[in-house]
């Protein structure tokens, strides 16, 4: 009985695919008289069936928040003086409906990140060659250099706002719960803490002399992402924690040093 | 199964996803996003699957999708969008894992890939003949790469062997092969989950 012979055949059978009629029957007759290739099929069988009913998990939100802090999206209706500033603008759009469970401050901290390449890409780039003439692409003349210096401050300025205030909130929360954590976890995410907050008192202190700096700005929100995404990760980590969840906690400590 | 929409859907589908395509060419956030949360969670267990790691299959999403973004306006919608975004992101797993793969081998020479299939009862034989998740996991993370793509696409995520060949860039009748070997390979793995393991002629 050459059981090899009748591989294919069983792959086919498996895959439920079309079989010419002579060839089905060669197969069945080989499959009445061979015990190990019916439970070969069988197996086979349960295999595929099993694999279709493997769980999907979804993917920690955190992943979105890092693909749209990186999307180039362009602003549809640049930020000009005496129209809404960006913020304004997409707050007050309501074309975030973001159905995460995690609530206002992640939304408010997402749409903060997204709402930075948006201030990059169009009013420091504006700024950047803010001595030219606008061009046709750019728009009819609506500012002179010094109101987008201004616009473009206050602009940042309240960007900044929004992300000190999801920080504090975050805090709160991790302040809350410190308890939860292993007292040197809780010191080496101090430390961390710290390193970023010096990276912000330092871009900070570059922007005071140079406000349009590009880098600067960028470093700065750079720091604020660093350190929102940080203490989103002890929030996560905190509550795995009380739940007992060790092998998810492990995860994020995980991440958390790779980062 | 996904993607196996009745045929006077298909059209509308496809409609519905060139609107969406062309909104986020556009730049609209919202439509991107709206293409992120219907592929991504398949994406995702794809790739945790594909690398064994979450974390890299946390990168891997981000990579997806920002690559999926950039090379959007290259989408033609002869491909269903789902299609053509599993195209990109088993390219970019098989990258990742043959890359992983390539540094483990300079470290333990003479591993053989292409062992022969009816081997090693695994640890977790049982009488019972249900195929345990956990069991099944381990097994696929086992798997060679090409033989774990091919399973994984058709097996789990319900793609017929002709788009899986144009997934891989392979012909239909080696996805065919490739997946018959990665089942056959999980048997054994398996412990060919109580039954006797067929005589090889």
């Amino acid at each position: 009985m050459n059981c090899e012979h009748y591989q294919e055949a069983i792959g086919e059978l498996v895959d439920g695919a079309r079989m010419d009629e002579a060839r089905r029957i060669e197969v069945e007759a080989h499959l009445r008289d061979c015990a190990p290739c019916r439970a070969l099929l069988a197996d086979l069988r349960q295999i595929r069936a099993a694999a279709a009913r493997l769980p999907m998990a979804p993917p920690p939100e955190r992943v979105w928040a890092q693909i749209s802090a990186q999307l180039p999206i362009q602003a549809s209706r640049p930020a000009t003086p005496g129209k809404p500033g960006l913020l304004a603008v997409i707050f007050g759009s309501g074309r975030l409906r973001l159905a995460w469970g995690a609530g206002a401050l992640v939304l408010a901290v997402l749409v903060l990140v997204l709402a930075l390449p948006r201030l990059r890409s169009t009013d420091t780039r504006q700024v950047a060659s803010g001595t030219a003439a606008p061009t046709a692409a750019t728009g009819p003349v609506h500012a002179t250099d010094t109101q987008l210096v201004q616009s473009v401050e206050s602009e940042l300025r309240l960007a900044e706002q929004h992300y000190e205030k999801a920080i504090a909130g975050l805090e709160q929360i991790a302040k809350a719960g410190q308890g939860t954590l292993d007292p040197q976890l809780a010191g080496t995410l101090q430390k961390n803490l710290a390193v970023i907050d010096q990276a912000i008192h330092d871009s900070r202190v570059a922007l005071q002399t140079q406000p349009t700096n590009e880098l600067a700005q960028e470093s700065l929100f750079e720091a604020f992402r660093r350190k929102v995404g940080l203490l989103q990760e002890t929030v996560s980590l905190m509550n795995e924690m009380r739940k007992g969840n060790q092998a998810e906690a492990a995860k994020i400590i995980g991440n958390m040093n790779k980062s | 199964m996904p993607y196996q929409m009745p045929s006077n859907r298909v059209e509308d589908g496809r409609a519905a996803e060139s609107r969406l395509v062309a909104k986020c060419i556009a730049g609209d956030a919202d439509a991107f996003k709206e293409m992120y949360d219907t592929h991504a969670t398949r994406l995702y267990n794809l790739a945790c699957r594909m690398t064994g790691s979450t974390t890299e299959a946390e990168d891997l999403l981000q990579e997806i999708f920002l690559q999926a973004f950039r090379k959007l306006s290259s989408y033609k919608g002869e491909a269903a969008l789902g299609t053509w975004l599993y195209r990109l992101a088993m390219n970019l797993c098989l990258d990742r894992v043959r890359s992983k793969q390539g540094r483990m081998d300079r470290v333990t020479v003479g591993l053989d890939d292409e062992r022969g299939e009816a081997v090693m009862p695994g640890p977790g034989r049982r009488p019972d003949t249900v195929v345990q998740r956990l069991d099944l996991e381990r097994a696929v993370e086992q798997l060679p790469a090409s033989y774990k793509a091919a399973f994984l696409l058709h097996d789990v995520e319900g793609f017929e062997h002709h788009e899986i060949g144009e997934m891989l860039g392979i012909a239909e009748g080696t996805s065919k092969s490739l997946v018959h070997k990665a089942r056959l390979r999980i048997r054994a793995l398996l412990g060919a989950l109580g039954s006797t393991t067929p005589a090889r002629a």
